[in-house]
């Protein structure tokens, strides 16, 4: 492709912006790839690119994803770009690309790892064809931005490389289905004893056969529209897995994973399924990019979930858990809550959801309270609801709806304050449940807790 | 008191299905049909007390203007009759004349406002907003992709006070025609504003108390004040 003058501009623009920002120890992760793509609008078109790249989209993971890819690879010392500290819309992914080349433009990597917001679809893909594209669900979001389902599907079958392969999540049938005419290869998790013939979450995305419009038969429902289903009218049903854990080993954390008729064993770090989902969706993009399964499994149990996301320690007997519960994303939130409910024991709830970022706005649109399962909240091992933050008076509304016992229940507008009322008799665990935008204020509760539960043992 | 809940298993974004869950609560001596979208919609046949119909996406629309499409005579005698509808979201554009594409092909809907609506599928309209309805303000969220177009000045559902009308430039909200309430807002509604279920249950001669009454009422004034504020 011929680059022309305005593409030279924008790289030596973006680059010697970079330095300065830099120099002036500034995040160098989104400006210099906005910078690039306003003076050239198809930068990521032009800008020379690795050889492989591995493209990870979807609605909830696909930070996780990324972050536990790039951890293994470079535990394996494979040498990469990637956008983990910047953004994963165009500016982001223009930075990174513009990271990979020298300043005369050259390639100095092979291999790319790009996270990418899947309403960015329109502005990326037409301009670069990764040679991987994960996509590890899709599920209802943020409403504001993303809409519905059938949105965010549509965008991607449109923009998506016909050239790309696709990795996908065979037991999700709305991601399974994207850009249908791509090869594609299917990461699944075989049936579990904990699935069901019914669905109980308030969201369910695809009931009828999207080729004949009839009602589909689910063979069984994990969570939403994740399970196995069929069309009894036509040859709609879910995929045959190309990567299926056979053996999901939750006493031993291990899982069996079989592909072309071979078995491999993995360990596991986390015994939450959407974590497990997680590592199923490293392992089967590891294997493409033609890791051992022992490259894969001895770098896999060096991982953990990262602080921000998930943490736990145990303080005079009593465990805290911090677990990153994205506001305004039912889904994410709602698999929290069913983790939550299931945990082993008794325990308190305090929940921190409000999203500051959108609240910076004066308010916040919360329509997504109603198609997140705060049902699950309703537990009788679950002691006590804490409720604080700007918009306790609508999560308490919230939480009385789906029937949770007042007498359960503290809510108040301060957090610090909510938190004194914490009752830590007859709990062996104190869950925070907290949004992304909250992490201070996350790290203020949690030492607020300990200090409680040390005094616990004074008094 | 029957009430029917029109394709609940296609017509629930935004967690709109909630205002049937609450107005359950409201009511729990009342029958809650959901009627499936490949199921006669009860209206046609029996006496229903209020008819819901939540929002849905771009492909669902066609879906449910073919299904009511047939019944279209039956829709008008209702609303004539003063039978309670409360249409949320998108739903609205199903009555309306058509809605168009950004390519301009157009979806004929079922005529029965004379409205009609334009979709601009790339840049999604959120916004907060407060209405004027009878002597109540009316808080709410609207989050969508299209804008409604045609004259509502006889036949609005609320006068803005924050935020646009039936499009941009619009100052009147929705479509309200006897009992019938077509509304671009999304969300829990009836949750978000109990003053206003509290005049629906009037409207429907119910013998039943706003469920959580202190509760919701306590959010709703929060929400109302925080949204005066907004620039």
């Amino acid at each position: 492709m011929k680059k022309g003058i305005k593409f030279y501009i924008a790289l030596w623009g973006a680059k010697i912006g970079t330095v300065i920002l830099k120099l002036f120890k500034r995040n160098a992760t989104f400006f210099p790839g906005k910078f690039a793509i306003k003076i050239c609008p198809d930068f990521i078109g032009k800008i020379n690119k690795p050889k492989t790249i591995v493209a990870v989209t979807g609605t909830n993971g696909k930070t996780t994803v990324c972050n536990m890819i790039e951890d293994i690879l470079k535990d394996n010392n494979y040498i990469f770009i990637d956008n983990k500290y910047g953004s994963n819309i165009d500016a982001g992914v223009a930075t990174t690309l513009l990271s990979g080349v020298n300043f005369w433009g050259k390639c100095k990597r092979d291999l790319a790892i790009l996270e990418v917001d899947e309403r960015s679809a329109p502005k990326i893909y037409p301009y670069m064809t990764p040679t991987y594209l994960v996509c590890t669900n899709l599920f209802r979001d943020s409403l504001m931005r993303n809409a519905h389902t059938e949105f965010i599907s549509e965008i991607l079958t449109k923009y998506i490389p016909k050239d790309t392969t696709l990795i996908l999540n065979g037991d999700d049938l709305i991601a399974s289905n994207i850009a249908p005419e791509n090869k594609r290869i299917y990461f699944g998790i075989d049936r579990l004893e904990t699935d069901s013939e019914k669905c109980e979450n308030i969201a369910r995305d695809i009931i009828v056969c999207p080729k004949c419009n009839s009602k589909l038969v689910y063979d069984y429902v994990r969570y939403n529209h994740i399970g196995k289903a069929h069309c009894p009218n036509c040859d709609f049903r879910s995929p045959d897995i190309d990567y299926l854990v056979t053996n999901l080993d939750l006493q031993n954390m291990k899982m069996h994973i079989k592909n072309n008729n071979e078995e491999e064993t993995y360990d596991l770090i986390s015994d939450n399924i959407i974590n497990i989902y997680n590592i199923l969706t490293v392992i089967t993009v590891l294997k493409q990019l033609n890791l051992t399964n022992i490259q894969i499994n001895e770098s896999l149990k060096k991982q953990k979930i990262v602080d921000t996301r998930y943490s736990e320690e145990i303080v005079n007997g009593k465990k805290i858990i911090t677990h990153l519960s994205k506001g305004m994303n039912p889904i994410a939130c709602s698999r929290v809550f069913d983790y939550v409910r299931k945990y082993k024991g008794n325990k308190a709830v305090i929940l921190l959801l409000d999203d500051l970022h959108e609240e910076a706005n004066g308010s916040e649109n919360t329509a997504w309270q109603y198609d997140t399962d705060y049902e699950f909240l309703n537990d009788d091992s679950i002691k006590q609801l804490i409720i604080a933050g700007v918009r306790y008076l609508d999560d308490y509304v919230r939480v009385r709806i789906a029937g949770v016992d007042d007498k359960k229940i503290v809510h108040e507008r301060n957090e610090l304050s909510a938190v004194e009322k914490l009752n830590l008799n007859n709990v062996e665990t104190i869950f925070i449940l907290h949004d992304l935008y909250s992490m201070e204020l996350k790290e203020a509760i949690k030492a607020k807790v300990e200090l409680m539960v040390k005094n616990l043992e004074e008094k | 008191m029957k009430i029917e809940i029109l394709f609940p298993e296609f017509c629930n974004l935004f967690g709109d299905m909630y205002n049937m869950k609450y107005l359950k609560m409201c009511l729990p001596d009342a029958e809650f049909i959901e009627t499936a979208l490949d199921e006669k919609p009860k209206f046609i046949d029996e006496d229903i007390k209020m008819i819901y119909l939540g929002p849905m996406t771009e492909k669902t629309q066609e879906k449910v203007i073919t299904r009511l499409k047939p019944y279209k005579k039956r829709i008008e005698e209702l609303i004539d009759n003063n039978v309670l509808f409360l249409v949320t979201g998108n739903a609205i554009e199903v009555f309306g004349k058509y809605i168009e594409n950004e390519d301009g092909s157009k979806i004929e809907g079922l005529g029965i406002f004379d409205v009609y609506s334009k979709r601009n599928m790339m840049n999604r309209h959120n916004s907060y907003f407060i209405g004027k309805y009878e002597d109540i303000e009316i808080v709410g969220f609207k989050s969508q992709f299209t804008m409604m177009y045609g004259d509502n000045s006889s036949n609005y559902f609320l006068e803005v006070e924050k935020g646009i009308g039936i499009n941009k430039e619009s100052k009147l909200e929705g479509v309200k025609k006897n009992n019938f309430i077509g509304t671009y807002l999304i969300g829990p509604l009836l949750i978000l504003n109990p003053l206003f279920t509290e005049k629906l249950l009037q409207a429907m001669d119910a013998k039943g108390e706003i469920a959580l009454k202190e509760e919701t009422i306590a959010a709703y004034n929060e929400r109302l004040k925080e949204l005066k504020k907004l620039a």
